[in-house]
């Protein structure tokens, strides 16, 4: 083996760093179009007349999209997943957030196109919009989502929920019931290159479709749902990515794109601007997570009861996801042998929020490192010693009911200690990830022992 | 007025492969007439250096120098499917795709090799390039020639196919258990912040992270440190700056330029310093797990500890902004108690602030 653990120099950084590199602004087709949208203005509205006869008459201007260009409008990134779908690709009566594309144009020009923008007539009537989530459930909540104020579609609950053990028994038991909320905020991708696309008809009938996706299928595959074309007369060009972080999983360019371009007749290039990136974009969601943990006084934490909710934006997209990924790993790198954990994907009228690195598990993350913390303050205990004494063991079961192979708490916290000098005990030096026994696996951590499932790799050939 | 020093710790776990799975990637290789090496996938580089890694496992698979594999990713005609670059699952799941394909490639290269040489495929390995009979390394014969023979010999295409893909795991709505894996292997991590406080301007200055990483194998040491720093940078945007609502929920002062949104710069990089150890996954590509996505989870909770530990307040609305530290120095710094409940952050709480107390939110089980 001589590859694999050495420093090799990445693929394409010399390429990178010497400007060599193509991204899709840099392709430049004969005869190219260009693109601008028209965005609702409003956080919340409803549309009462939408008429686009004089950009269209308007002189460069090539084509011009609406939602009855939409072979199939409405169309969910996860529907694949038994997730539901609740956006149009383009606007039909109504408009959820500040930003949502209504129409496009194609024309000569970005100058063209933002003119013929401009000369759309549209009518709005404003409603009342929503942004604060905790509020979602309150009697005179405004009705902004034809679901209700969350997504209704875990089975046929509105929330995702995980139950484990006898989580009354535990608050019972607990000596000290500590009590958090983390409300970690929505950021932006910051990606240096803008969402872009570039779509060529080309002569036998394909469309060849340069993208920034962060999953060429993925996107591919929405594309056709949209355009209800088999996947043969597509083909995505890709595979350099001018920074994505979660926001280029979105397929937010590339079907619009090809719209203009089957209407035109015409290659079409979508290069959104810094203030759409920006403004238009998704976000990573923010978070409201209520904790509850029942701790005894030497430090073990019997029981954990957790709200969660995500605030989704205008639409679900992937919000439901997230959620189910956020209840799966609540309790973290520790070992809690009863959770009661409600999960909700909350609709406001913010800018639909998406993935971002760490999606889920970010949030729960901030929430329960801190409150380990927390509690290792008012208890009294090393915060270290905390960690170590709960940390995940071979054999430990999640809370949903995943046996643990090979976890490295406490590999990563007695490194961390050595690394900066920290005296530990020698009863925690000398821990390991290794099956609890002796003090370590006291009575309330038994029941939940189990055995690994082992070769479990998604290993067709 | 001073100036405080504080430090905090955060331990994480993070999943490999998209939550309960189902998301295939797929590759294939094939060997040029001189025995080089080209391997398709459609695993997106977002900079993470997926191509570099899927390059350096398939060299290694197939006993070749690394120089001799090109990658192309560049289009769906020529790749077979890759759900995708998110979820941390590159190195893992499109690591495996890549790998199987060139297991399979190396069969068939041992079966030409076995023509040409007499020997049976299984008493032959493959080392640096060449094909050697195991125990008898003077007979042996180069992947080039195994090539050459493949084309203009027998009329074959040397080529292998490889698909990963871990079963869906349906989760009970009920009790959210699964009754397969729902993820293709869990890393973890420990950081380490330190930071000084002023407790008069409310400035939060990160001096130093040490951060251990579980990565189960580094495929490239270089490229995994390179996660480690690159998340580090938007664990500090995450803990100390970035917002896209400064006054969340309120959507004023949204900004909308890149002056109105401050992300961090070099000049925030704080000292750093990295740890990867190695606790191998049972069958990630050469026991490796995943780096990626986690890299920005650590910091936030260590930095918002290490603040408390400074000056004594918990600022759990992030950003820890200059505004948010000296509100909360100005504000109530003890925890409500009652009973042996003690209960922090009552004022934002969904009962304090709903007006029915949020009983849709907790009124769950009937």
């Amino acid at each position: 083996m001589k590859a694999v653990g050495a420093r090799l120099p990445r693929y394409d950084g010399v390429a990178h760093v010497t400007g060599q590199t193509q991204y899709v602004d840099d392709i430049r087709v004969r005869g190219t179009l260009w693109t601008k949208a028209l965005r609702s203005p409003h956080a919340n509205a409803a549309i009462k007349r939408l008429d686009t006869s004089k950009a269209e008459a308007l002189s460069g201007v090539y084509a011009i999209v609406t939602h009855k260009d939409v072979p199939h409008n409405v169309y969910g990134h996860l529907e694949a997943l038994g997730i539901p779908a609740d956006e149009p690709l383009l606007a039909v009566d109504e408009v959820r957030y500040k930003g949502q594309p209504i129409a496009a144009v194609a024309a000569v020009d970005e100058d063209t196109a933002r003119e013929a923008v401009d000369l759309i007539e549209i009518e709005y009537e404003e409603r009342a919009a929503f942004f604060d989530i905790r509020k979602a459930m309150d009697p005179d909540w405004p009705n902004i989502h034809q679901w209700g104020p969350v997504y209704p579609h875990f089975g046929s609950y509105n929330h995702r929920r995980v139950r484990k053990g006898d989580i009354d028994a535990a608050f019972e038991r607990a000596d000290t019931i500590v009590e958090g909320v983390y409300r970690p905020q929505a950021i932006e991708h910051c990606p240096i290159e803008p969402q872009t696309a570039l779509v060529v008809p080309e002569a036998n009938g394909r469309l060849t479709i340069y993208s920034c996706t962060q999953a060429m299928y993925f996107s591919m595959g929405v594309v056709a749902a949209h355009l209800q074309w088999p996947l043969n007369k597509l083909k995505f060009v890709g595979g350099t990515v001018g920074g994505g972080f979660g926001g280029k999983v979105d397929t937010a360019s590339e079907t619009i794109s090809a719209l203009l371009a089957l209407k035109a007749k015409r290659p079409v290039k979508w290069r959104w601007t810094r203030e759409e990136e920006f403004l238009v974009s998704s976000t990573r969601a923010p978070w409201h997570m209520e904790l509850a943990d029942a701790v005894t006084s030497d430090g073990w934490i019997l029981g954990r009861r957790m709200t969660t909710l995500h605030d989704a934006g205008a639409y679900a997209r992937f919000s439901p996801y997230g959620v189910t990924k956020h209840a799966f790993h609540h309790t973290g790198a520790y070992t809690i042998p009863n959770v009661h954990f409600d999960g909700f994907v909350v609709f406001s009228n913010r800018v639909p929020t998406t993935a971002m690195r760490g999606f889920g598990v970010t949030s729960v993350s901030f929430a329960v490192e801190t409150h380990m913390n927390r509690i290792a303050e008012v208890l009294g205990i090393d915060p270290l010693q905390l960690r170590l004494k709960n940390a995940n063991r071979i054999g430990d079961t999640t809370p949903n009911r995943v046996v643990l192979k090979d976890p490295s708490t406490v590999p990563v916290v007695l490194a961390a200690a050595d690394r900066v000098g920290y005296d530990l005990p020698a009863e925690y030096k000398s821990m390991t990830n290794a099956r609890r026994s002796g003090d370590l696996l006291p009575e309330h951590l038994v029941a939940q022992l189990g055995e690994p499932e082992h070769s479990s790799n998604g290993g067709g050939r | 007025m001073a100036k405080h020093k504080g430090r905090g710790i955060a331990t994480i776990e993070y999943p490999t492969g998209m939550n309960q799975n189902g998301d295939p990637s797929q590759a294939w290789v094939k060997l040029k007439p001189d025995g080089r090496v080209d391997v398709f996938s459609g695993t997106v580089d977002i900079g993470q250096g997926s191509r570099t890694v899927h390059t350096q496992i398939v060299a290694d698979t197939l006993g070749v120098p690394f120089d001799w594999v090109t990658n192309d990713n560049t289009n769906t005609d020529s790749s077979a499917v890759c759900t995708g670059s998110f979820a941390s699952r590159g190195t893992f799941i499109g690591g495996n795709a890549v790998r199987f394909a060139a297991e399979q490639a190396r069969e068939r290269i041992l079966d030409i090799a076995s023509k040409e040489l007499e020997i049976a495929p299984g008493d032959l390995d493959i080392v640096d390039g060449e094909v050697v009979a195991k125990g008898a390394p003077d007979r042996k014969i180069g992947i080039p020639e195994v090539a050459a023979a493949a084309t203009w010999n027998y009329g074959e295409l040397i080529t292998g196919t490889g698909a990963a893909l871990k079963p869906y795991a349906d989760v009970n709505n009920d009790d959210g258990s699964v009754e397969l894996e729902p993820h293709s292997a869990i890393s973890y991590a420990a950081c380490v912040a330190e930071v000084e406080v002023d407790d008069e301007t409310g400035e939060v200055k990160v001096e130093r992270l040490i951060q251990v990483y579980d990565v189960g194998r580094a495929i490239n040491p270089t490229l995994v440190e390179g996660q480690i720093e690159g998340g580090a940078m938007m664990g500090l945007g995450l803990g100390l700056l970035e917002e896209a609502y400064p006054y969340y929920p309120e959507t004023d002062h949204r900004g909308g330029e890149f002056g109105a949104y401050l992300a961090p710069a070099l000049e925030d990089l704080p000292d750093v310093d990295n740890l990867i150890i190695e606790n191998p996954s049972e069958d990630g590509p050469f026991g490796a797990k995943a780096i990626g996505e986690m890299a920005n989870n650590a910091q936030p909770p260590a930095i918002v500890s290490a603040i408390y530990d400074a000056v004594g307040v918990w600022v759990t609305q992030l950003p820890a902004t200059p505004e948010r530290v000296l509100r909360a120095l100005d504000g109530e710094k003890e925890p409500r108690r009652d009973g042996k409940r003690v209960i922090f952050d009552d004022p934002v709480s969904i009962r304090t602030v709903s007006s029915d107390g949020g009983k849709g939110f907790f009124e769950t089980d009937g």
